[in-house]
């Protein structure tokens, strides 16, 4: 009796508490036992922080949760969510993974795809993600942790930077730019100087600069009377005498030009006579170059400028003895 | 003079060398018979396993016992610490941290740690006093010597259950203590705090991983080996009368309690380091 007694009391207590605890396990996990939900799949690229449990949200309204989430091929994630079967899907549904709170919550917002917020990413990762039929497509915006982490890589650069610098920025460096700033000062005061010792010179130039726009001016006003003497001109028949002078001084012009012409046409004419010339000039200098006729001989001959040379004295000797005695070689017989 | 004053210093010096080495060698082999003890009682509790016509009537008994006897207590305390950590995460959390983290912390600080260890640390002193109390009673009255005589093996009638019954019973009690802590800590945050149903439950379902209940329900298991073991241990080897056995319940409340510890951290570091929360 005891024994029984026992074995009772020990099998209440064990399902007793078993029952309770499972009980207590399928409602926190929100088991659904008479299939009271429906499961609707979307895919992702990343799904951020998003976990199993977390809320899925229409229009701000929990509708579900995430049932499953498990890699896909091609580089996809599906999410498998439940919905109450009450609910009613947005006409062109797409599933947006975001942040619910600060603190690492997120939720998949099933929205309609006209309402997909402006951001070019979210459109493109979602516009990638259709085509599946079946499966919502979806994106996912960054977190406040990868933000966060993006400002701190931004901060750990500048830092970097700032430690360069520091770094490069030492007493020497300092002492350079110290004279460079000297210099600039140096160059400032010569500039300064410059410009002052200058003054004057444009002062003089702006003073021609002035008399010569009176001078501009007093032409101006002398064309400015031309102008009205041609117009006076023009009504008193002047005009037309000018224009037939004009007509004939056109006329003599002409002929002038035609003249230059014919001198052109004779120039060039002239020109390939001489060209002609220049021509057999060049052959025959070919030739005494080449030691050909008598020229080409004597030009290229020593001994015969020798004995040429040689024959000039004599004659030279000759024409002086002649001179002193003419009656020796000249013979005047009249009768 | 000076030469046996001398030699009576030398032979000073010498034996107090001898006593130190003395002394340095019966610690160690103290603790070595204490090793080999332990050793030698986990192989006898191993091979009476193997006694299974001893051991298992006797082991829906203790279960009652250590079990069902032991929910009351079990629950109570789950009951308080469950409501002293709404309060606590109430106090923590306002102005800064959402109210429904509430149902976060109590949710995990009772389904991890609280409710195991806490149950195991009164267990330890309810099973684990209570079998060194009745072991030790038994062995300083003769009491097992006379079931030796009868050919019974006090290991398989005696340990072997009540390390059974510890083992299978802790997570029951542990499973509603869980449940306890929980409703209790809910129910202080709707009554006594501004924290909704809805809230509390949102907070409960944020994080909530049915990985976190069988954590909690392995590592009682283990708190429940551990005591039963230990209890037996400390009782089987009582002597001397009411003192010893007095001295027997004691220790092994203590060795209990310290092993509860040692085990939470183990199972900490083997089981939670490192862990991927999104795997389950």
């Amino acid at each position: 009796m005891n024994r029984r007694m026992n074995d009772a009391t020990v099998g209440i207590a064990v399902i007793l508490v078993t029952t309770a605890l499972l009980a207590s396990l399928a409602w926190v996990k929100q088991a659904d036992f008479g299939h009271r939900r429906r499961d609707v799949v979307a895919r992702v690229r990343d799904v951020g922080n998003t976990r199993v449990g977390n809320a899925v949200v229409i229009r701000g309204v929990v509708a579900g949760s995430v049932q499953t989430i498990e890699l896909a091929p091609n580089g996809w994630v599906r999410i498998h969510m439940k919905l109450d079967r009450t609910v009613d899907l947005p006409s062109d549904p797409v599933v947006l993974l975001n942040e619910s709170s600060l603190f690492g919550e997120w939720q998949a917002s099933i929205e309609e795809r006209n309402a997909l917020p402006t951001d070019i990413t979210v459109r493109k990762a979602i516009a990638e993600a259709t085509g599946e039929r079946g499966v919502l497509p979806g994106a996912s915006f960054p977190g406040i942790g990868k933000l966060t982490e993006v400002a701190g890589q931004i901060a750990g650069d500048v830092a970097n930077v700032a430690s360069r610098v520091q770094t490069a920025f030492d007493d020497q460096a300092a002492t350079e730019l110290r004279a460079s700033i000297k210099n600039v000062s140096d160059l400032s005061a010569t500039l300064s100087g410059t410009v002052r010792a200058h003054a004057s010179d444009l002062d003089t130039v702006a003073a021609q600069l002035r008399s010569a726009m009176a001078a501009i001016n007093a032409t101006a006003a002398t064309v400015q009377q031309i102008a009205g003497r041609i117009d006076t001109s023009s009504r008193s028949g002047d005009l037309k005498n000018i224009v037939d002078n004009v007509a004939a001084a056109s006329t003599d012009l002409r002929r002038a030009t035609a003249q230059v012409n014919d001198l052109a046409g004779r120039f060039a004419k002239s020109q390939g006579r001489l060209d002609t010339f220049l021509a057999n000039g060049d052959s025959i200098l070919v030739k005494v170059n080449s030691g050909q006729g008598s020229l080409g001989l004597f030009v290229n001959d020593p001994s015969l400028y020798r004995r040429s040379d040689s024959l000039l004295v004599v004659l030279r000797s000759l024409i002086v003895d002649l001179k002193a005695n003419p009656g020796k070689y000249i013979r005047l017989h009249i009768f | 003079m000076t030469a046996p004053a001398a030699t009576t210093h030398a032979g000073v010096t010498a034996g107090m060398s001898v006593r130190i080495l003395e002394s340095i060698g019966r610690t160690a082999r103290s603790k070595l018979e204490t090793i080999g003890s332990i050793a030698r009682f986990l192989g006898e509790t191993a091979r009476a396993f193997a006694d299974v016509r001893t051991w298992r009537p006797e082991v829906i008994g203790q279960a009652r016992s250590l079990g069902v006897g032991s929910l009351p207590i079990g629950l109570f305390i789950a009951a308080f610490t469950g409501i002293v950590l709404a309060l606590l995460a109430s106090y923590s959390f306002s102005g800064a941290v959402p109210m429904y983290f509430v149902g976060t912390l109590v949710s995990k600080t009772v389904l991890l740690e609280l409710a195991p260890v806490l149950t195991g640390l009164a267990l330890a002193g309810r099973v684990g006093a209570n079998i060194a109390a009745e072991l030790g009673t038994m062995r300083v009255t003769e009491q097992i010597d006379a079931l030796e005589t009868l050919g019974y093996d006090p290991m398989a009638y005696l340990v072997v259950p009540r390390v059974i019954a510890g083992t299978l019973m802790f997570p029951v009690v542990v499973g509603a203590a869980m449940i306890m802590g929980i409703a209790c800590g809910w129910m202080a945050s709707a009554l006594l705090l501004n924290v909704s149903s809805a809230e509390f439950v949102k907070g409960l379902r944020l994080f909530f991983l049915v990985f976190d209940v069988r954590y909690g329900l392995v590592k009682s298991a283990s708190f429940g080996f551990a005591v039963t073991l230990v209890g037996a241990r400390r009782g089987l080897r009582a002597k001397g009368g009411a003192v010893g056995v007095g001295e027997a319940a004691t220790s092994a409340v203590v060795y209990s309690a310290v092993l509860i510890l040692v085990l939470d951290a183990f199972w900490a570091i083997t089981w939670l380091l490192g862990r991927d929360v999104t795997a389950s």
